[in-house]
C-alpha cells in the first residue's frame, strides 16, 4: 500500500518535471525542472531498496550534472527564452514526435514482456545477496578487493587537476612558430 | 532496515613490494608541494629533485631484485616478479634520461617548469604500476595514469600551434583507444566473470560457448593497445604528435610510453589470453608485417629528423610486435626477444633524441639537411649519432643487432610457415630501414656544413651525461649480447 502511494507521488513529480523541462520558456527553469525529475527518480530507487543508486542519483545527476547545465546556460547567456527561437531546425518537432513514438513503443514492448527471461544467466559481476544491503557490499569491495585501484584513481584525479590548471592558465603566445625549429 | 556490519579486514599489504611505487609517489607529491609553497623560486631545484627521486626509486627495485622472491597482493592484482622489476628499472632509467634531456629545453623555453616534472613523474608512476598489474581494472587505471599526464605534456609548448595540435590529437586518439579497450575488457569480464588475469586465462580456456564474444573482446583490447604502441593502422597520430610535442616529451612518448604499451601487451597475451593463441597470433602477424613495412616506407620519405624518428619508431614497433605472432609456438624466445628489444630500443632511441636536441640548439632546425657536415664541427655528436643510427639499423657492434637477432630466432624457433615468412618480412624491412638511417649518416660525414658555418655546438652537462649513458649502454649491449639477452630471459616467470 505504502509502496503504491510512494510510487504514485513520485511518478507525478517525475512526469511534472519532465513536462516542465520541455514546456518552460526559460532555460534556467528547464534545468530546475530536470532536478525535480531526478529527485523523483531517486526516491523511486529508495523505494526499490537501491540506496546506493539513490545517493548517486542525487549527488551526480541532481548535483553535478545539473550545475554544469546551469553553468553552460549562464556562460552562453541563453537564459532568455527568445534566444532559443533562433536555432530551430526545420522539421525538428515532427522528428521529435517520431522519436517519442518509437521510444514509447520500445518501453511498451519491454513492459509487456517483462516476465519473459532472455538468457536466464545470473550476472557475473555483482551477485545479488538479499541479506546484506548493497551499499555495504559496494563499500566492502571498494575498500577491500579494489582498494588498490581505488587509491590509484585518486592519484589519477589529482594529476588530471594539476595538468588542467596549468593548461588552462593564460600564456603569452610565442612571437612566431620559429621556436618549433628547436624541435 | 537492519544494517549488518560486515567484518572488515584490511587487505594484507607487503610494503616492501610496494616500496618503488610509494617512493615515486612521495617524490611526485613533494615536487607538487614545493611548487605550491615556493612557486617560481623552486624552478632551479625541480629537475635535480626529480632526477634524484628517480634514482631513489631504483633503490627499492634493486633490493627487491636482490631479494628475488615473487610477491603478489590484492588477489593477484599487483605482482612483483623478475620481469616486473626489470621493466620498472627500464622505465625509471628512461625517465631519468628524459629528465636529463629536459633540463635545458624546459628552462630555456617559456614553459611551466615545476608542473612539468610532477606530471612526468606521475606518468612514470603509471608505467611502473603497469609493469606489476595482473588485473584488468588495475591495468586500465595504470594506463590512464601514464597517458593523461602524457596528453598534457604533449601540449606543453602552449604558445605553439603544433604543440596544441599534438596534445589534442594525442588526447582524442588516446581516449578513443581507451574506449575501445574498455569495451573489450567488459566483454572479457562478462565471459570470464573476473578481472584477474589468471582467472581470465582459466575461464577462456574452458568457456567454449561464447567463442565469438571472447574473440571480439580480445581483439578490442589488443586494438586499444595497438593505438598506444602506434602499430599500423593505428599509428596515424604518432608523427604529428611527435613533431609537435616538446622534444624531450617526444623522446618520452617514443620510448617509455611505447614500452609501457608493450609491457601491457606482454602480460595480456602471455598471461590472460594464453589459452587463445589461435586468436592472438594471426592478429599480431598482420599487424607486425603492416607496421614494419608502412613505418619504413613512410620514414624513407621524411625530411624532418623528428618525423623520420617517429616513423622509424613505428617500424621498430613492428619488429617488437613480430614475436607476438609466434606467441604460442615459441613462447619463451618470443618473450625474451620482446623484452630485450624494448631495453635496447629505449637506449638507442633516447640517445638519438639527445643528439637531435643538442644539434637543434645550434641549428634551430629539425631538417635532416641541417646535419650536413656535423662531423666537421661537432665530431663527438656525429660519432654518437652514428652509433645510434647503426644501432637502430641493426649493424654490429651497436646494440640493435642483438635485438633483431633475437626476433629472428623467436620467429624461426616457431618452425612454422607463418613464422618463417614473417622472418623474411623482418629481414626485408631491416634492409629497407638501413637506407634512411644511412641518409643521416651521409649528411653528417660526407656533406659540407651549410654556409660554411662550423662554429662548435655547445652541449650542456646534463645532455652530455644523457649521451654518455645511452652510448655506453647501446655499445655494451652490442658488444656483450649475453648481457641484454640475460635481462630479457624470463621463461621462469611465465611457467604456468
Amino acid at each position: 500500500m505504502v509502496d503504491t502511494i510512494v510510487f504514485v507521488i513520485c511518478a507525478v513529480i517525475c512526469l511534472t518535471g519532465a513536462i516542465g523541462v520541455i514546456a518552460a520558456r526559460n532555460p534556467v527553469h528547464s534545468a530546475l525542472m530536470l532536478v525535480m525529475t531526478l529527485f523523483g527518480i531517486a526516491v523511486l530507487f529508495i523505494a526499490q531498496e537501491a540506496h546506493f543508486l539513490a545517493a548517486v542519483q542525487v549527488i551526480v545527476y541532481a548535483g553535478a550534472i545539473v550545475v554544469l547545465f546551469l553553468f553552460v546556460i549562464m556562460l552562453l547567456g541563453v537564459d532568455v527564452a527568445t534566444d532559443l527561437e533562433l536555432g530551430k531546425l526545420r522539421g525538428q518537432k515532427t522528428a521529435a514526435a517520431g522519436f517519442a513514438v518509437v521510444a514509447l513503443a520500445v518501453v511498451g514492448y519491454l513492459i509487456v514482456n517483462v516476465d519473459t527471461t532472455r538468457t536466464g544467466v545470473q550476472s557475473q559481476g555483482g551477485v545479488i545477496d538479499n541479506v546484506t544491503p548493497n551499499v555495504d557490499l559496494l563499500a566492502e569491495s571498494l575498500f577491500d578487493q579494489y582498494v588498490y585501484a581505488f587509491e590509484l584513481t585518486s592519484v589519477l584525479l589529482v594529476v588530471a587537476v594539476i595538468g588542467a590548471v596549468v593548461l588552462s592558465r593564460r600564456h603569452p603566445p610565442l612571437d612566431t612558430d620559429s621556436a618549433e625549429a628547436s624541435n | 532496515m537492519e544494517l549488518a556490519m560486515l567484518a572488515f579486514e584490511r587487505p594484507a599489504i607487503d610494503w616492501h613490494a610496494f616500496a618503488p611505487e610509494l617512493v615515486l609517489l612521495a617524490v611526485g607529491s613533494i615536487l607538487t608541494l614545493i611548487d605550491i609553497v615556493y612557486n617560481e623560486r623552486a624552478r632551479r631545484v625541480m629537475p635535480a629533485l626529480a632526477a634524484v627521486g628517480l634514482l631513489a626509486t631504483l633503490v627499492p627495485v634493486l633490493t627487491l631484485a636482490v631479494d628475488g622472491a615473487d610477491r603478489s597482493m590484492f588477489d593477484g592484482a599487483f605482482v612483483v616478479d623478475d620481469m616486473a622489476l626489470t621493466l620498472k628499472a627500464l622505465f625509471l632509467i628512461s625517465g631519468f634520461v628524459v629528465v636529463l634531456l629536459s633540463v635545458d629545453y624546459i628552462r630555456d623555453g617559456d614553459y611551466h617548469e615545476n608542473e612539468y616534472y610532477s606530471l612526468l613523474l606521475a606518468s612514470l608512476l603509471g608505467m611502473v604500476l603497469i609493469a606489476s598489474s595482473r588485473d584488468l581494472i588495475t591495468m586500465f587505471i595504470a594506463l590512464e595514469l601514464l597517458s593523461i599526464p602524457a596528453y598534457m605534456l604533449a601540449a606543453w609548448r602552449k604558445g605553439g600551434a603544433t604543440s596544441n595540435e599534438a596534445g589534442l590529437k594525442y588526447y582524442l586518439m588516446g581516449v578513443f583507444a581507451s574506449a575501445i579497450m574498455l569495451y573489450g575488457m567488459s566483454l572479457i569480464f562478462g565471459v570470464s566473470g573476473s578481472t584477474q588475469f589468471d582467472a581470465i586465462r582459466v575461464a577462456l580456456d574452458t568457456g567454449g560457448d561464447s567463442a565469438p564474444m571472447v574473440t571480439l573482446g580480445i581483439l578490442f583490447v589488443l586494438v586499444g593497445f595497438g593505438f598506444k604502441v602506434s602499430a599500423v593502422p593505428f599509428h596515424t597520430w604518432a608523427p604529428d604528435v611527435y613533431e609537435g610535442s616538446p622534444t624531450p616529451i617526444t623522446a618520452f612518448l617514443a620510448v617509455a610510453a611505447k614500452a609501457a604499451g608493450f609491457v601491457a601487451l606482454l602480460q595480456l597475451v602471455f598471461v590472460a589470453f594464453s589459452g587463445r593463441y589461435d586468436v592472438v597470433e594471426p592478429f599480431f602477424w598482420i599487424m607486425a608485417a603492416l607496421t614494419m613495412t608502412v613505418g619504413n616506407l613512410m620514414a624513407l620519405r621524411q625530411t624532418n629528423i623528428v618525423r623520420m624518428l617517429a616513423y622509424s619508431g613505428v617500424a621498430q614497433g613492428g619488429f617488437m610486435l613480430a614475436p607476438f605472432a609466434v606467441a604460442g609456438q615459441a613462447t619463451d624466445s618470443a618473450i625474451q626477444a620482446i623484452v630485450t628489444y624494448l631495453i635496447i630500443y629505449a637506449f638507442m632511441n633516447l640517445g638519438a633524441f639527445a643528439v637531435v636536441l643538442a644539434v637543434a640548439k645550434k641549428t634551430r632546425s629539425g631538417e635532416i639537411s641541417s646535419y650536413a657536415g656535423l662531423f666537421s664541427y661537432a665530431p663527438g655528436l656525429a660519432v654518437a649519432m652514428t652509433v645510434f643510427m647503426a644501432a637502430l639499423a641493426g649493424i654490429p657492434p651497436a646494440g640493435g643487432w642483438v635485438a633483431k637477432l633475437l626476433v629472428w630466432r623467436a620467429l624461426l624457433d616457431a618452425s612454422s610457415v607463418q613464422g618463417t615468412v614473417l622472418a623474411v618480412v623482418v629481414a626485408f624491412n631491416a634492409v629497407l630501414a638501413f637506407s634512411y638511417y644511412a641518409k643521416v649518416l651521409r649528411e653528417m660525414w660526407m656533406s659540407d656544413a651549410p654556409d660554411g658555418d662550423t662554429s662548435p655546438v655547445s652541449v650542456s652537462g646534463t645532455l652530455t651525461l644523457a649521451l654518455g649513458l645511452t652510448v655506453l649502454a647501446t655499445l655494451a649491449f652490442g658488444v656483450f649480447p649475453q648481457l641484454a639477452a640475460r635481462f630479457g630471459d624470463f621463461s621462469a616467470s611465465f611457467a604456468l
